[in-house]
């Protein structure tokens, strides 16, 4: 009995303790993040906000990503495997890295906006110069590829509603606004451990790309013309850039920070970028050809310097190209020794902006504001011709004169930069903005069928129609039910 | 919550639920020994099947109330009335058997262990029932099941063998994962895996795979909400529970098991010769005429005519190349025992698994301890720890650890062709393909398999203790805490023989990962019986669990040194490193009443509250009730004397379960980095080394809450003929809401989704199993069948109609949307293309009007608007298996034991991804021998059509198909896979218990056992059983080349003294 009782006792004694643990269960479920920071806590450095640049532009340019891997993306005269066929998902990928790295960008402004980043005045300018840059570049490829579109800022609330595609008009003001602010305040060089960076001249090279777009299709305010001339003419009279005299060495790796590139998607040894199998044939680093040239285009391109620079004639081992291809590959990303090719090594720059385009605008934008060739236009893209020509006068490709009339030099202007700038990011918009896009298929049976007028803009993706009634679609694509 | 279970767990002192059972006994023994009238005195022994005497089984006289029970050596002495006599001997565990005494005065009976036996106690979440008194749906299996066969892993053990439940071999590499699902698929993104509970310590799909099999005494599967809701927002996906041995009374037993087995691959795909391969590839490449070419011809005239002589032979066959003899050991050795005051039971057990592909391994050396203490008459102790060290090794295959799909040894070794040496002629691995012909991306499948170095090793601690306290009579109170502790250590070097150390110039991954669980459980329970015919157990408590982890991982490229490899990763010229931790919590409130009136009416009503930190600020709790109720037929007076109704039973159950298995962290806003090639680093200075970046991972959701699962279950237990026949019939229908999903957002918010609670999922199903032993006598058959059959079906999705997944790795065609989950659609849904056929020349006209010829792919246009393109997809094949089924069989005649398992799957496609690379551009199939001619038309391969010919047709394709038909999401490479396979069939020979006692063994059995020898299907990949799981649930059905099974033989032996 009298040990029933101290058990009774004892016993109570633990349901006092249980008592006590079922009163105070000792977990908290309150959660602290352990391997990431939230956003209220960043953009305090400037280290942070250019690690968030960074982050856009990382949202545009990985391995096998993005601008990393998009020729699909343009279907050009040059490139094999455009179709013109356009299906609802067409370049969805265009508009997600774009807003993607928008994102980043506008918290980035926002922050510096509210003065979280604890720097000096003049730090926090050149900061807000590098978002506005890398802002205006992304609404810049935005407009361009879907003509009128959102616009988000640092100011838009995103939570609040749903938001409407405003007028191209509209886009391009915001663009120009934040390339005043990147003119305004961003170095004219960087130091050379900062080379990749957005420089003034990429502000000014932007500006007059972004003008000749609007002095031409869909806006046509002729007015830009002379803008665009200007900001052309800035960066050739500062004499930072110029031209790579051997037009052999404008791809060679040593000259992907300049003095030609100006701005562009970058690759590292550490950060390499989309193996080089894509672009070459079989019988180099057995080769993908993931990206081709055309057949009819490189028939058709004159036999100079310049082509074999720019496109592999010969592998290796000396082939010529008509006994292991239709057509030569291209080799203006395919810089990197051998052994490294053979590895699925490659670290070329993508150029965005390059000085020999920055020529051809002024070319381009003076015939417009004078009427016709000017002797500097011409002298410009002679420039041009005349390294691709190796300096030896060429009938395969003679130079530019002031004889030529407005239409005949305009159009040589925008041959030339499809003969220099091909497999670059220009040749698609120059077609929409020179409404010529259906012009170059026309002798082309296996695509030219395709192509109609509402190629000339990308459909909007189905989610974003989807999920946001105030969306529209563009022309000539489905929208879901 | 909280005030209502103290003021249960404050009722006063009543008998304990064991005690009540071992009243009734000593009831019956009272009972029974009291009366007499003898007229003859029996005697007997009483021994289970492995001739050990077994005590404590009671022996009745049919009819009366008297009997005995065996002693401590099974014997017995019983004075029975006369020849007309019966004795009813009955014991837990075993099924009852009657015997007419005659003129016997020696019995001596073999007890048969029941598998299904009513009486047994069965453990349930937080406790243990008797089978008659349960009111859900739970499936056993016993030690029986489980030590019959050599297994290396006991969740093989459940495969086949229980209704509801879809095990799969993820792959079948040494060690590789095994996929289980009971009652279908609830959830998207927040995992279909079961709960396991290893003696109360709750974990993954781990603990299942490293306990040894030798060391289990029982798997018990909990299936519907009745049983799973007390585990609450982690019981949607059932719950496995298993128990591990202890101690018996008695002398200590040595255990003793050694197993060898031999393995082989089951099957090998076929391939071309190199003189089918070089001369099928001159006639392709012979077509390549358009556009003025001159074709190039990959082989020489000479070199096939050294293909063709016979001295050549068939070149090289790449799956022997990869493939060998695998060899599996498994040892296993162990000590148990018990005195009055303490039971302990210890085992060790070593694994040795060499597999099939070369370079594979795993090995697993684990110990066990299981200690039971009386402290005082009032408390006693408990402890389980388990150590294990796993190491697995395997090359790479489907998609794992990113390596590339040019290096994936099973997947590129059906590929290259036989045409290619292993080595070149200066010895050294050919490690490229001639880039002329086929698969000119890919690796030396040889070197891919084994020139990788790889360590990784893993390690597991677990560990649970516990107190329980008698407080009174009939209320007892268990403290339990435990830890699960692993660390995983991963180190790979990849040299510059292989893919990626070529490409990266040698490349080394290391990889620490840690991660600690912690659980505390705090359960009261009280039973009672009133008044005779209400007997009432409640169960109430708390419980909490923490859970921390930390990984860092270091990659290293471009080494000076190739030799060195893991070990000097500073002599690599980059390398990038990664940290991440995190931890989550759970806090719970649960509880139980049980209450069963006259053994004839049953109820149970469970609560549990989950507290889960994963979840979103304004969610944090979740609540989980559950009734059922049951009703014994069998012990209404109208059955009670039946002699062919032994029970039935008649279940219902309703039920709210939850699932929180979803990371961390999701419901906060947050920004990431990640180190590699594809994060948000890039060098936007231009130079190396490159800067990291930070991009935005997520958005806040303060309402993320759980999954719940609302289930209905009906079931029907039945036992015929004193358990000869017994069969248990379930149906339910599960619901679950609040499906955690990524909500997708518009692309201008520059993030792709934000996870939240949408979308709801239904699963519907019947369960039959059913068993007996339709031969006794001294030849014995016990058989038992199950089949599943489980209905699932996407009610919403929120704001999609359908997500898709890719299902595929790169380099397949294979970009768009192919499974999909749709509502109205079950999960496993394949959408493509419609492969028609080959073009006839009699179509000629229709093939025209799209740009074909005939010879070409003819796909069909559904909705006719003269082109094929993503519009005309339709659903083209369903990965999940209509119904599931297992039969398993023991015939037994003296000391001979013939067991076998059959299983299948029914109605259920894969596709056969391997096959688009095989019989496309790549050709190494020897199917595509048959192409289509003019004068061969009756065939699925598309004719070899000169380019110039086609060119001159001027036909413009409308055909938007990766490769007009021969890549891409196309029905041709769906394949129905539904298989029958022996899946194993043991013999084994138990030599004489008298033979063995004069050399000092309690027991010595021998076995042989075949695994995976007999399949038959009509899926022509590797296996249908082991393809078809990739890492999500949704694209279940693709084949993405595992590891194939392997067949098998072992040899082994079991020795007891």
């Amino acid at each position: 009995m009298e040990k029933i009782k101290i058990t009774k006792m004892k016993g109570l004694m633990f349901v006092g303790i249980v008592f006590f643990l079922l009163t105070f269960g000792c977990v908290s479920l309150e959660e602290e993040p352990k391997d990431f920071p939230s956003p209220e806590n960043f953009y305090k450095t400037e280290q942070q906000v250019i690690s968030a640049l960074t982050g856009s532009m990382g949202r545009l340019y990985s391995q096998w990503d993005n601008y990393s891997y998009p020729w699909g993306a343009f279907h050009t005269d040059y490139d094999a495997t455009a179709n013109l066929v356009f299906e609802a998902s067409h370049n969805n990928w265009i508009w997600r890295a774009h807003y993607g790295a928008l994102a980043i960008l506008n918290n980035v402004i926002q922050a510096l906006d509210e003065g979280k980043t604890e720097v000096s005045e003049a730090k926090k300018n050149e900061l807000m110069a590098q978002a506005k840059f890398l802002r205006a570049f992304n609404y810049f490829s935005l407009v361009r590829g879907y003509g009128d579109v959102p616009i988000i800022t640092e100011e838009t609330d995103i939570v609040a509603g749903e938001i409407s595609r405003q007028p191209i008009s509209q886009v391009y003001e915001l663009i120009i606004s934040d390339l005043g602010v990147a003119y305004d305040y961003l170095p004219e060089e960087w130091d050379p451990a900062l080379a990749g960076r957005p420089s003034k001249d990429a502000a000014r090279a932007l500006l007059a790309k972004v003008y000749l777009t609007m002095a031409t299709a869909p806006l046509k305010d002729a007015s830009k013309a002379q803008l665009a001339r200007d900001m052309a003419k800035e960066v050739m009279d500062n004499g930072i850039h110029s031209l790579v005299p051997d037009v052999h060495d404008v791809f060679a790796l040593n000259n992907k920070l300049g003095p030609e590139f100006m701005f562009s998607f970058n690759a590292t040894p550490d950060d390499i970028a989309t193996p080089p199998q894509i672009w070459l044939p079989w019988t180099m680093a057995n080769g993908w050809s993931d990206f081709s040239l055309k057949k009819a285009w490189t028939d058709a391109y004159p036999d100079q310097p310049r082509k074999y620079a720019y496109m592999i004639m010969e592998d290796w081992d000396g082939t010529p190209y008509e006994d292991y291809s239709n057509a030569p590959n291209l080799r203006k990303y395919v810089y990197n020794e051998r052994e490294d090719m053979e590895r699925l090594q490659s670290w070329p720059n993508i150029p965005i902006l390059r000085y020999a385009d920055v020529l051809m605008m002024f070319a381009e934008a003076d015939n417009m504001v004078n009427g016709g060739p000017t002797q500097a236009a011409v002298d410009a893209v002679n420039l041009i011709i005349d390294r691709a020509n190796d300096g030896v006068a060429n009938p395969n490709h003679p130079r530019t004169t002031t004889s030529m009339s407005q239409a005949e030099f305009d159009a040589a202007v925008i041959q030339e930069r499809c003969y220099e700038l091909f497999f670059e990011f220009d040749r698609w918009y120059d077609l929409i903005r020179k409404e010529i896009l259906c012009d170059v298929w026309d002798d082309q049976p296996d695509v030219g069928p395709n192509c109609n007028e509402y190629d000339y803009l990308w459909p909007i993706p189905q989610a974003d129609l989807r999920l946001n009634e105030l969306m529209t679609q563009n022309p000539g694509y489905t929208t879901p039910d | 919550m909280k005030v209502k279970l103290l003021q249960l767990a404050k009722v006063p002192k009543r008998t304990s639920f064991f005690g009540l059972l071992t009243l009734c006994l000593f009831l019956i023994i009272a009972l029974t020994t009291d009366i007499a009238a003898q007229e003859i005195t029996v005697k007997g022994t009483i021994t289970n099947e492995a001739g050990e005497p077994v005590p404590g089984v009671a022996i009745l006289i049919k009819g009366t109330t008297s009997g005995t029970i065996s002693d401590i050596d099974g014997a017995f002495v019983q004075d029975v009335s006369g020849p007309e006599a019966v004795l009813q001997v009955s014991s837990v565990g075993y099924r009852t058997q009657e015997i007419a005494v005659g003129s016997q005065t020696q019995i001596d009976v073999v007890l048969v262990e029941d598998i299904t036996a009513l009486g047994e106690v069965v453990v349930v979440g937080y406790g243990t029932q008797k089978r008659s008194d349960l009111t859900g749906a739970i499936t056993s299996v016993s030690p029986k099941e489980l030590t019959q066969l050599p297994l290396a892993r006991a969740d093989q053990a459940i495969q086949g063998r229980t209704s509801g439940v879809y095990v799969l071999n993820s792959d079948a590499s040494p060690g590789g994962e095994t996929i289980i699902r009971i009652r279908g698929l609830n959830s998207i993104n927040g995992g279909n895996q079961p709960l396991v509970v290893l003696d109360g310590l709750q974990g993954g799909e781990p603990l299942l795979r490293t306990v040894n099999p030798q060391d289990v005494e029982s798997i018990e599967i909990l299936k519907d909400a009745s049983a799973t809701a007390i585990y609450g927002s982690r019981g949607a996906n059932g719950v496995i529970l298993i128990t591990t041995k202890h101690g018996k009374m008695g002398k200590p037993v040595i255990d003793a098991n050694v197993s060898v087995g031999i393995q082989s691959l089951a099957r090998k795909l076929p391939v071309m010769s190199a003189a089918q391969f070089a001369n099928y590839h001159n006639a392709m490449a012979a077509t390549n005429t358009g556009g003025g070419n001159t074709p190039i011809l990959p082989f020489t005239d000479a070199q096939i005519a050294e293909f063709e002589s016979p001295s050549y032979g068939f070149g090289t066959d790449w799956q022997d190349v990869i493939y060998e003899t695998g060899v599996l050991q498994n040892y296993n050795l162990g000590v148990s025992g018990a005195t009055d005051k303490l039971k302990y039971n210890v085992s060790t057990n070593y694994l040795d698994h060499k597999g099939i592909l070369k370079g594979s391994s795993y090995d697993r050396i684990s110990l066990r301890t299981n200690l039971a203490a009386d402290i005082t008459d009032w408390v006693d102790f408990g402890m389980n720890y388990m150590f294990t060290k796993e190491t697995y090794k395997s090359p790479a295959f489907r998609r794992r650890e990113g390596i590339s799909f040019t290096a994936q040894a099973i997947n590129v070794a059906p590929r290259w062709a036989a045409t290619e040496p292993v080595y070149k002629e200066d010895g050294t691995l050919n490690l490229f393909h001639n880039p002329q012909y086929g698969a000119n991306d890919t690796w030396n499948p040889l070197a891919s398999a084994t020139e990788p170095e790889m360590d990784r090793p893993t390690y597991r601690n677990n560990v649970n203790l516990f107190l329980n306290f008698d407080i009174v009579k009939g209320l007892s109170l268990k403290i339990s805490g435990g830890a699960i502790l692993v660390n995983a250590k991963e180190r790979d070097y990849y040299n510059l023989n292989t893919n990626e150390g070529y490409a990266n110039n040698g490349a080394a991954n290391l990889r620490d990962a840690n991660s600690e669980d912690y659980q505390n459980s705090n359960i009261l329970t009280y039973t009672n019986t009133f008044a005779d015919k209400h007997q009432l157990t409640v169960t109430g408590g708390l419980e909490q669990l923490y859970g921390k982890w930390y990984t860092t991982n270091t990659t290293a490229r471009n080494f000076i040194v190739d030799q060195l490899g893991y070990n000097n990763i500073g002599g690599a010229q980059f390398l990038t490193t990664a940290s991440y931790a995190g931890e989550r919590a759970l806090l719970s409130y649960l509880g139980r009443v049980n209450y069963v009136y006259a053994d004839k009416y049953l109820a149970t009503f469970t609560y549990r509250a989950d507290g889960s930190s994963v979840f979103g600020e304004d969610n944090k709790w979740g609540y989980f009730p559950s009734a059922s109720v049951a009703w014994r037929i069998s012990e209404e007076n109208f059955l009670t004397g039946s002699s062919v109704v032994t029970e039935l039973k008649l279940r219902g159950s309703w039920g709210k379960t939850g699932n929180q298995a979803i990371d961390p962290y999701q419901s906060l806003a947050r920004l990431y980095s990640e180190p590699g090639d594809w994060g948000p680093d890039y060098p936007y200075n231009g130079i190396s080394p490159t800067n990291t970046g930070f991009a935005i991972g997520g958005l806040a959701n303060p309402n993320l809450k759980w999954e719940t699962t609302t289930q209905t279950d009906i079931g029907l237990d039945l036992s015929l003929f004193n358990g000869r026949l017994t069969s248990t019939i379930d149906v339910y229908k599960k619901v679950t809401d609040d499906l955690l999903m990524d909500r997708e957002l518009p692309g201008y918010i520059g993030i792709s989704s934000i996870i939240d609670n949408i979308g709801s999922i239904e699963n519907k199903g019947l369960e039959i199993l059913i068993g007996g032993d339709p031969i006794v006598g001294n030849v014995r058959w016990n058989t038992s069948v199950n089949l599943t059959a489980n209905r699932n079906k996407v009610l919403d999705l929120g704001t999609d109609e359908r997500i898709s997944y890719s299902a595929s790795f790169g380099g397949y065609s294979m970009s768009n949307d192919f499974m999909i989950l749709e509502v109205g659609q079950p999960y496993g849904t394949m959408l493509g293309w419609e492969f028609l056929g080959i073009w006839g020349t009699d179509e000629a006209e229709d093939a025209r009007s799209y740009g074909q010829l005939p010879g070409d792919i003819h796909i069909r246009d559904v909705d006719n608007d003269g082109d094929v393109d993503l519009d005309d997809r339709v659903i083209i094949g369903n990965g999940y298996p209509d119904f599931t089924w297992g039969w398993s069989n023991l015939l037994t005649y003296k000391n001979l034991e013939l067991s076998f398992l059959f299983m299948g799957m029914q109605g259920v496609d894969l596709f056969n991804q391997l096959r688009i690379r095989r019989e496309s551009y790549e050709a190494n199939d020897p199917r595509v021998l048959n192409y289509w001619t003019p004068e061969n038309q009756d065939t699925d391969q598309p004719g070899l059509i000169d380019g110039a010919y086609r060119e001159s047709q001027n036909l413009t394709s409308t055909v938007y198909v990766p490769g007009n038909g021969r890549g891409g999401e196309v029905s041709k490479w769906v394949e129905d896979a539904s298989f029958i396979r022996l899946k194993v069939i043991t013999l084994a020979y138990n030599f004489d218990r008298s033979i063995l006692s004069k050399i000092g063994f309690n027991k010595i059995r021998v076995y042989f056992t075949g695994t995976n020898l007999w399949t038959i299907t009509g899926y022509t990949g590797y296996d249908p059983e082991v393809a078809n799981f990739t890492e999500q649930d949704a694209t279940i059905g693709v084949d993405l080349s595992a590891y194939p099974p392997a067949r098998m033989y072992t040899f082994g032996l079991d020795l007891t003294f």
